[in-house]
């Protein structure tokens, strides 16, 4: 698999277990505005857990953009 | 109706060291089983109050209990609201009422208070100014009769920058960290129903680095690693498995490679490993373990594919075994499969099945075993010995909460009723056993001395129960004190030996009827006949009141029916609205006349009251 496939699906399947989501409903478009269960709780939860998962330190701005589905990936899928 | 086996079956592919997500995941599959069929007996009402986020720990919390099989209904207190929700009897933590409260307070409380002035302040006015309000809330908590209470100790957090003198300056955070857990120590342990949470050691056992999550503390407050969070969240089940009365209360011990280094079949038994040179030291240790274990309470049994001669021998002569034969509550040596052997100490033992614990090194012998038994706990067991006497303070269900002196006694009691059993196969009739056993009965009303094991036998008692009403101290201190409640409770001696105090009823005395809210016996002695002196006797005072009337309920738990009968065999009537009642004014029930009845201690219940 592809890594930016590879990391969509890992990224799909983290964004439901911590949000609750089907992961069917989770893809482009899938973002802290359009899912409630995206609590600033869960954000902190899910920031830790791309953290542990992708052995990555993400940093205070990117914390806060890190808000959808797309842009996740693209920062994951970037070096660094 | 879901069932521990579905619970435990949810939490099975959320492994240790699993991730948080896939807690949270796990928790959302609790979520989607029909909760209100989960029966009460495998309920846990749990309250978590804490000085940092602790929401994200619930997940991880009810899942852990779903592995014990446990269903946890939770409460989070709101963030760093523990003084003022325990100070407050109308919080919502008091109308929750948790069955055990946990305080998760972390050592930033310490390190804030420290640095509340310009200057540090000294261990003193940190810990008295923790402590004063702790437990001021706390005894505000406790009396109002709220469970158990769990206070983590203070884990020095980080690397410390007081220097290489700091061990001999009082004012370092080190020096305040030491204080407060001393403190801590002490003034919880003059508390019945408050308990010390080893958090320090928990920490120290997977260290800092991996204990704490710095920048989740610093984003959110959500101090806990995954990792940590895991931890505790399986310490803390082994507390609500304690007091739900769901602990483990049989460990079955394999022998070869488990109990002893080598296989004593083929090694002898000056070839098994047992003693203070290595490798016997790993099994020593262990046996050492097991043995404090014992002392607690618990009961060890042995199961082993062995010549029970060649057994017999170890156990009795061996230079360095530690726990010999009289520490045994029974033993299954024989070439039979081991589930029917462990079927079998269950049933000699009058213990359930999923009250006991398998220890046994063979990877086969574990899976038939849990195949065969599936409620039974068979943990998995390090494929080193040399870990085997730190693994063992692992295990959450074998969490002993009170020591009565019942439980010191408990395997000399086993072995009384060996000889016990042995006897009755000689003689005929059962009234002939009866008469035979020299049964003596004293039934006295609950005082100071016997409140810790009432609570206990309330709490843990499942098969001969009327209506396993699980009362808590100070509850019942409240009722007796205002006369609401009278609270017997039973002690039964043979000639075999001392069965201790193991019957209690609670009389609802109101004129002309008195209600029976509670009625329970000890499995020990279930088919004696000592549950007629006992419902005799409150007949007799019911009588001396001028009541004409005892009422009563079964409430059938799906785990009472040795109690199914006692009613109708004692002349009770079932009512149209399913109780049961009985006229005083016919005679009986009547004391069985081979029972002796001991000397009552006179106004014993004004010794109880509220504390």
């Amino acid at each position: 698999m592809p890594p930016q496939q590879a990391i969509e699906l890992r990224v799909r399947e983290l964004l439901s277990q911590v949000t609750g989501e089907p992961i069917e409903v989770i893809g482009p478009g899938f973002s802290q505005a359009t899912a409630a269960s995206w609590t600033s709780l869960i954000h902190l939860m899910l920031v830790s857990q791309i953290e542990r998962e992708f052995a990555t330190t993400l940093t205070n701005d990117e914390i806060r953009d890190l808000t959808s589905f797309e842009r996740i990936v693209d920062r994951l899928a970037r070096p660094g | 109706m879901i069932d521990g086996t579905t619970l435990m079956g949810v939490a099975a592919p959320v492994g240790e060291g699993s991730p948080w997500s896939a807690y949270q995941a796990a928790a959302r599959d609790l979520d989607a089983l029909a909760a209100d069929t989960v029966p009460g007996h495998l309920r846990a009402r749990i309250a978590i109050l804490g000085s940092f986020t602790l929401e994200p720990f619930l997940p991880v919390l009810r899942v852990e209990g779903a592995r014990a099989g446990l269903w946890i209904d939770g409460y989070v207190g709101a963030y760093g609201q523990y003084l003022s929700e325990l100070l407050d009897p109308s919080s919502a933590l008091y109308q929750f009422k948790p069955d055990v409260t946990f305080l998760a307070i972390d050592s930033d409380v310490l390190w804030n208070q420290r640095w509340a002035a310009p200057s540090p302040l000294g261990s003193e006015p940190v810990v008295g100014g923790l402590f004063g309000p702790l437990f001021s809330g706390l005894e505000t908590f406790e009396r109002a009769g709220t469970g158990l209470v769990v206070v983590n100790d203070f884990p020095l957090p980080r690397r410390s920058t007081e220097g290489v003198n700091a061990f001999r300056n009082k004012g370092t955070f080190a020096h305040t960290v030491a204080h407060a857990n001393k403190h801590l120590r002490l003034r919880l342990a003059a508390r019945q129903h408050s308990f010390l949470f080893p958090l320090a050691d928990v920490v120290s056992q997977m260290g800092r680095v991996r204990a704490y999550n710095w920048p989740s503390h610093y984003r959110g407050h959500v101090t806990w690693s995954d990792a940590l969070m895991s931890a505790v969240a399986r310490r803390y089940t082994g507390f609500a498995l304690a007091a739900l009365g769901k602990a483990t209360k049989c460990i079955v011990l394999d022998l070869d490679n488990t109990l002893w280094g080598g296989i004593l079949g083929e090694d002898g038994a000056e070839g098994i490993a047992i003693g203070p040179q290595w490798p016997g030291q790993q099994f020593l240790d262990f046996q050492r373990e097991l043995l404090d274990l014992q002392r607690q309470g618990l009961l060890l049994a042995v199961s082993s594919k062995n010549n029970e001669h060649e057994v017999l021998a170890v156990l009795r002569d061996h230079p360095h075994m530690v726990i010999r034969e009289e520490h045994l509550a029974a033993m299954r040596v024989n070439w039979d499969d081991k589930a029917t052997g462990i079927r079998s100490i269950a049933h000699e033992l009058n213990i359930g099945l999923d009250h006991m614990l398998l220890i046994d090194d063979s990877p086969h012998e574990r899976a038939w075993v849990r195949e065969q038994i599936p409620q039974m706990l068979v943990p998995e067991l390090p494929a080193d010995a040399a870990l085997y006497a730190d693994w063992i303070g692992s295990l959450p269900s074998l969490l002993v909460l009170g020591q009565t002196a019942e439980d010191a006694r408990r395997t000399e009691q086993y072995h009384e009723s060996r000889s016990r059993e042995a006897y009755r196969a000689s003689v005929g009739t059962t009234e002939d056993f009866f008469r035979g056993l020299k049964l003596r009965v004293v039934i006295e009303q609950v005082t100071d001395k016997t409140m810790g094991r009432v609570v206990q036998l309330l709490a843990k008692t499942n098969q001969f129960n009327l209506t396993t009403r699980r009362h808590d101290e100070a509850a019942i201190r409240r009722r007796v004190a205002s006369g609401e409640w009278r609270v017997y409770t039973m002690q039964v001696t043979d000639r075999f030996g001392d069965f201790g105090l193991t019957g209690v009823a609670i009389a609802e005395p109101a004129p002309g009827v008195w209600h029976i809210d509670s009625l329970l016996m000890s499995c020990r002695v279930i088919g004696k006949s000592v549950e007629s002196a006992l419902i005799a006797r409150i007949a007799a005072d019911a009588r001396a009141t001028g009541a004409h009337v005892l009422s009563a309920e079964f409430i059938d738990s799906g785990r009472n029916q040795a109690a199914a009968s006692f009613l109708s065999t004692h002349g009770f009537d079932k009512t149209s609205s399913g109780g049961f009642v009985r006229s005083l004014e016919a005679p009986g029930p009547t004391w069985p006349d081979w029972i002796e009845s001991g000397a009552e201690i006179p106004e014993t219940r004004i010794a109880v009251g509220h504390r």
